[in-house]
């Protein structure tokens, strides 16, 4: 029994170092001065200041935070609609509903990218950021559905009545008892279509047109034409670094939620 | 106007409808017509001038069935997703079940330590593991260093990298299901078991395997679902040798621009996750998927 614990601590200690290792080992070798990615002989910034130059890698940054906040309030107003039908009525064909909802969930994005893709070019639409934006929300609005309507679930209505009772119309309601009872909800998803937009990279590859990049779609060509280098090691420390600010940000939001 | 907010107030399918019609719409259009027509390309009624045309037929996809390459694609993705689930359910499994039973004090701090890596992007998690495969890199001068190997090892463009590098992106969804499961699990079975005479091997096989197989079961969909249809891991750290369904679908769309092959290809792809999906959604009944 002793030993199955320590083996299990053990195996469990490895398993850390097999998830660390490698984002540690790039983050390092993106200090290092040599373009060496075995040998770590100075530190140096120098990397850092090759990505920090360039202009394509700001603009890129650029406009993955727009596209990520306009995807997020367009999927926000779309999913939070969604919700609230789903939760507050009972209709006819909900189940149908409910597995429309999750099917963008379930299906394989490179298939949904493609057919996007085709359609947008069967349809002549131009590609550029707007066909981005319209994919990333196609697929979001399922994730911020799911997302809401579990955090809705204990919902109390009365507090609505109430307000009616005491006078207020449709509209101060909503403005003013619904939404802000529903902000922690409409927090932890607009901080995951925000990321789910900021991360994408499919979706983005196939809906874009010439000249609009985001920062996965700049690292993903780097990757794919060079495969590893200290300055896509810089490259990708400094969009990790992020990444990291809003999962802090997403994590600080579920513990003041609760689960 | 007056009449008409009346209207709608005391009109619950109204108010339904109201609240439904802008998301559904959006979906409608964006979502499900795209492969509207990906399934009009692959009953051949869209032609070459993209004009719809009322003369459907089966040959683009007798074409794809009677292709062995595709099926032999096909039967490889099967088995890299098939290998990845493994692994992550083997490594994953004694990583959930020590966190769940043998962290007393700072669970929650375990917890949070496995997630952090996977608060990085996808992309960028793919791209830190390249820089460790890679031929050049310092675990394998290391290794060479210390005597351990004579050549660097060669594992980047092969089978391996592919099946490893979705293990480290996608063991998360094991484990989390897992360990939310191992946690529901009542530990006082375990104590009757003990109790009742049963050693430590015997109650693991006989009560906490059989009780946690609703986790293994979501771990496996979670993972298989995106491993299946993986399209960029292989990318990056395959060969051509090692292309799944995802990259040939692409080549065909974007390399051989046969969009009938390909929509054909997508369909049939798409039919297998979802009749996959539907198949676990019976027999686990709907929860399974709500993790």
């Amino acid at each position: 029994m002793k030993i199955m614990s320590s083996f299990l601590k053990i195996f469990t200690i490895m398993v850390f170092l097999f998830l660390y290792s490698p984002i540690i080992v790039m983050i390092i070798f993106s200090f290092n001065e040599s373009k060496s990615l075995g040998v770590f002989t100075n530190f140096s910034l120098k990397w850092y200041e090759k990505v920090v130059t360039n202009p394509e890698v700001w603009r890129a940054l650029y406009n993955s935070f727009w596209v990520g906040a306009v995807v997020t309030f367009v999927s926000i107003v779309l999913g939070l609609m969604m919700a609230m039908a789903v939760t507050r009525y009972s209709f006819s064909g909900k189940s149908i509903l409910e597995s429309l909802i999750l099917i963008p969930i379930i299906i394989p994005e490179i298939a949904e990218a493609l057919s996007l893709m085709i359609m947008y070019i069967f349809l002549n639409i131009p590609l550029g950021p707007v066909t981005v934006i319209i994919g990333h929300i196609a697929f979001s609005i399922s994730y911020v559905t799911v997302v809401m309507r579990a955090r809705m679930a204990g919902y109390d209505k009365s507090i609505e009545e109430a307000a009616r009772t005491l006078g207020a119309n449709e509209l101060q309601t909503f403005f003013r008892i619904t939404l802000p009872t529903l902000y922690p909800a409409i927090l932890a998803a607009g901080l995951l279509a925000f990321t789910l937009s900021f991360d994408d990279l499919i979706k983005t590859l196939f809906t874009t047109g010439p000249g609009f990049k985001t920062l996965p779609l700049v690292i993903w060509s780097s990757a794919a034409r060079g495969g590893v280098s200290p300055e896509l090691n810089s490259l990708s420390s400094f969009a990790l670094s992020i990444s990291f600010i809003f999962a802090l940000f997403r994590l600080r939001t579920e513990r003041s939620v609760g689960r | 106007m007056d009449t008409l907010l009346k209207y709608i107030r005391r009109n619950v399918k109204v108010k339904v409808t109201l609240l439904l019609a802008p998301p559904l719409i959006f979906l409608a259009i964006w979502f499900y017509a795209p492969f509207m027509i990906v399934g009009l390309y692959s009953f051949d009624m869209i032609n070459i001038y993209r004009e719809i045309t009322f003369t459907p037929s089966l040959t683009h996809y007798s074409k794809v069935l009677s292709w062995t390459g595709a099926a032999g694609i096909f039967l490889r993705s099967l088995y890299f997703a098939g290998v990845t689930v493994a692994l992550c359910l083997l490594i994953g499994y004694p990583v959930a079940y020590y966190i769940s039973f043998k962290v007393k004090k700072y669970k929650d701090l375990f917890i949070i330590l496995f997630i952090i890596p996977f608060w990085v992007s996808f992309l960028l998690r793919t791209y830190a593991m390249m820089s460790i495969l890679d031929e050049r890199s310092i675990f394998n001068t290391i290794l060479v260093s210390i005597g351990l190997i004579n050549s660097p090892i060669k594992i980047m463009y092969t089978d391996a990298a592919v099946i490893l590098v979705m293990v480290y992106d996608y063991l998360v969804m094991m484990v989390l299901p897992l360990y939310a499961n191992l946690e529901k699990l009542d530990k006082s079975l375990l104590e009757a078991a003990s109790t009742l005479g049963a050693d430590p091997v015997k109650t693991f096989l006989k009560v906490t395997l059989p009780l946690s197989m609703p986790g293994i079961m979501a771990g496996f969909l979670l993972v298989f679902i995106p491993s299946v249809g993986e399209f960029v891991i292989p990318e990056l750290v395959g060969g051509p040798n090692n292309y799944m369904v995802g990259n040939i679908i692409y080549e065909i769309f974007m390399g051989a621009r046969h969009w009938w092959t390909g929509s054909a290809l997508s369909m049939l792809f798409i039919a297998f996750i979802l009749s996959l999906v539907i198949v676990y959604v019976r027999r686990v009944g709907e929860r399974g998927l709500a993790i």
